[in-house]
């Protein structure tokens, strides 16, 4: 019996590794992804004025920043009870989808595509992205535009481009100015543009790669996404489960989180096992980001996205459950992100500065959910009557993923080492 | 310094943003990265093993026994080891865990109201051991510069990847966050402090005299007041200046002069250490 340790598990932007258990006739037994670093936002979160927690919880993720901005305003402005102005909530889903755009731009050119661009073989020294401006430097150019245009708006809504601050309970501490609108206005289309081309790359990548997409990490699972009136939704609304056979639908809201979602602490890893808590653990997992959103919605809010998921829903079946298409489905929501940017920018109310209501801070439990760039995220606090936080309950993004991505390991493990 | 410098980065307790603040030179990056040969970077490239460095970026200060172990072998195989930024320099933000015990940070992490086992804990035998505390990477090995942030600007990173190249000492601001803001100072002292949610501040006047608890004046300079443009106050995540030995003293230094009305406001050790708690005078909680 053999084991095979990897590590560090490398373009995670976290810690892990994995082992992989082999019987004597070389087959994988037992496959495990360990996340090996545990931080504990959840216990110093405790004592902090609630509107500092805004402040403090973006340094869960310095690319997901933004995502963890709003998801802890909203959960605070939840827990007192605040109605923000509808100026302050475009403004803060602005900020949400320049962060979608950076993120998505970031994960696709940058850490997925030197596998693609340069092949999976590639010299490990030359497959990153300094390989891929060698290679490609016209796709390495859009990658930087387009994360310089998501970044910019997350600066001009939130304050600072990474760990924005602006987000406070009642709105927002400032409002966007009519000459950074301007600018942002005037690369939109350009990014729209790169976005198509972006999957113009991928469907081109596919018929290189698609014999290994419906080979590696194809599993069945349940999905969890975020939708308004059925219809895809970033900035968060309505929850979504749907089995692992498309054929059931489940609905809640953020509120009621407790109800549908449980999390089972294991031995081997520092991240626990969300599961759907009406399935059950271990057969409720479930997997959040792109492929579970595009798999929840039935449809997506923007006309240029909604042509690229029923082309996505035609080559990979709906629901998708090819691990590999996740890059396909981010390139779909990168498109509407940039679709749904130019909405909010031509919108006259994203300039207003009535951005900000009184807000009085008082004893409350608050939920905060927005789809951040890796998949469904959760905030919930409860406060004491000064509004100092008391307890407090994270789910973020790729805790989720976790066990399934753990599946999708043993999955592809069995398919490569059964020839070997 | 060589043609092409042979760069590691790593990110031990951090968030990544030190890394994405590199990125975040944009189309600046094009002119920077043929310069550099990065050898191993655990985010963007696949290299498994630690090789010779001239310089490694050590993003993260170091919250478990594995994060210790990578902090050593860097130190012994890099001619240069930066702490980049502020968690790397001072702890920074998860640095807040040293308010608590280990153990009281694991029963409450894993006894969240979601949790359906309670009591089960992750094995020290298969995930690495925490540390006692949160430790900045110059409390473990000796370090030739620090660049502190959160994240540290682009064009910061920029100015000392270049001063490296060029064989120069990279250098940091030495100014506060007030020498580079805006908002006009009367030198008042406020009567009250305000929490940031109240009122609506005026967005001329400084924030610390209309009340706010704003830390520009115990903060190093460099991030050009980017939160009090914004309208919000000051967290200090630039850290200390070199004037001083601690960033919460000098804070605290200030606030006494507003008298009783200080000792009011809210969370004053997780406020005036927001960055910097595992390497203040007092780093944790005493036992």
């Amino acid at each position: 019996m053999g084991k095979i340790t990897i590590e560090p598990l490398t373009r995670l932007e976290g810690h892990g590794k994995v082992t992989i258990k082999l019987d004597d006739s070389g087959k994988p037994t037992d496959v495990k992804l360990h996340i090996t670093a545990l931080r504990g936002f959840e216990q110093f979160v405790i004592g902090r004025p609630a509107e500092e927690v805004p402040r403090i919880v973006p340094r869960i993720c310095g690319i997901c920043q933004t995502a963890h901005h709003l998801a802890s305003v909203k959960a605070v402005d939840a827990a007192w009870g605040a109605q923000i102005p509808s100026a302050a909530e475009k403004q803060r889903e602005l900020m949400h989808i320049g962060n979608m755009i950076h993120s998505h731009a970031l994960h696709f050119y940058y850490l997925a595509a030197p596998d693609f661009v340069l092949g999976p073989d590639a010299d490990p020294a030359i497959r990153n992205v300094i390989g891929v401006i060698d290679a490609a430097p016209e796709v390495a150019k859009k990658a930087i535009a387009l994360r310089r245009v998501g970044q910019s708006m997350v600066e001009a809504t939130g304050g600072k481009a990474i760990h924005p601050v602006t987000a406070i309970p009642g709105g927002l501490s400032k409002s966007l100015s009519e000459e950074k609108r301007d600018e942002l206005l005037a690369e939109i289309d350009t990014m729209i543009q790169y976005g198509q081309d972006g999957l113009d790359l991928m469907k081109s990548l596919n018929e290189k790669y698609l014999d290994t997409i419906n080979t590696l990490g194809v599993i069945d699972t349940w999905y969890l996404g975020l939708v308004k009136d059925g219809k895809h939704n970033f900035y968060g609304d309505t929850l979504r489960f749907v089995s692992p056979d498309g054929s059931e639908k489940i609905d809640f809201k953020p509120a009621d989180y407790l109800d549908y979602l449980a999390e089972h602490v294991v031995e081997h890893n520092y991240v626990k096992y969300p599961y759907n808590k009406k399935v059950g653990y271990p057969e409720g997992l479930y997997r959040v980001g792109p492929l579970a959103m595009i798999n929840a919605c039935d449809s997506m809010p923007t006309p240029l996205a909604e042509e690229a998921r029923k082309e996505f829903a035609e080559t990979f079946g709906r629901p998708a459950n090819q691990s590999i298409a996740y890059n396909q489905a981010r390139l779909i929501e990168l498109l509407s992100a940039c679709e749904r940017a130019k909405e909010l920018l031509e919108d006259p109310e994203i300039v207003s500065t009535d951005v900000k209501a009184e807000v009085e801070p008082k004893a409350g439990n608050g939920v905060g959910v927005v789809y951040a760039p890796r998949g469904t995220l959760f905030h919930n606090y409860e406060t004491d009557d000064n509004g100092i936080v008391t307890k407090a309950n994270m789910i973020v993004a790729t805790t989720h993923n976790v066990p399934t991505m753990e599946k999708a390991i043993q999955q592809a493990a069995e398919v490569l080492f059964k020839d070997n | 310094m060589a043609d092409k410098v042979r760069l590691g980065l790593i990110q031990l307790c951090g968030c990544s943003g030190c890394h994405i603040s590199l990125l975040d030179l944009h189309e600046q990056l094009l002119d920077v990265l043929p310069h550099l040969d990065i050898v191993y970077a655990p985010i963007i490239a696949d290299a498994k093993e630690i090789p010779e460095c001239d310089v490694f970026l050590i993003e993260g200060g170091v919250r478990n026994e594995h994060d210790e172990h990578l902090v050593h072998e860097i130190r012994e195989k890099s001619k240069v080891v930066i702490a980049w930024g502020s968690c790397a320099v001072y702890g920074g933000i998860p640095g807040l865990g040293n308010l608590y015990s280990s153990e009281q940070l694991k029963e409450t992490v894993y006894g969240t109201v979601t949790t359906d086992n309670i009591g089960e804990l992750p094995s020290d035998e298969i995930v690495p051991p925490l540390t006692d505390s949160v430790m900045p990477v110059p409390s473990i090995v000796d370090v030739e510069y620090v660049i502190p942030g959160c994240a540290p600007k682009p064009a910061l990173n920029a100015a000392a990847i270049v001063a490296l190249l060029e064989g120069r000492e990279p250098e940091l601001p030495k100014k506060i966050v007030c020498d580079e803001c805006p908002r006009t100072k009367e030198n008042v002292i406020p009567e009250k402090f305000k929490r940031t949610f109240e009122g609506k501040p005026d967005p001329d006047k400084c924030l610390f005299e209309q009340g706010y608890t704003c830390a520009g004046m115990g903060t190093r300079a460099g991030c050009g007041a980017l939160c009090p443009s914004a309208g919000v106050p000051c967290r200090g995540c630039y850290g200390k200046t070199d004037e001083v030995l601690d960033q919460g003293s000098s804070l605290a230094n200030t606030y006494a002069a507003a008298g009783d009305e200080s000792l009011k406001i809210a969370d004053k050790s997780a406020l005036f250490n927001r960055f910097t708690l595992p390497s203040a005078l007092i780093s944790k909680k005493q036992k």
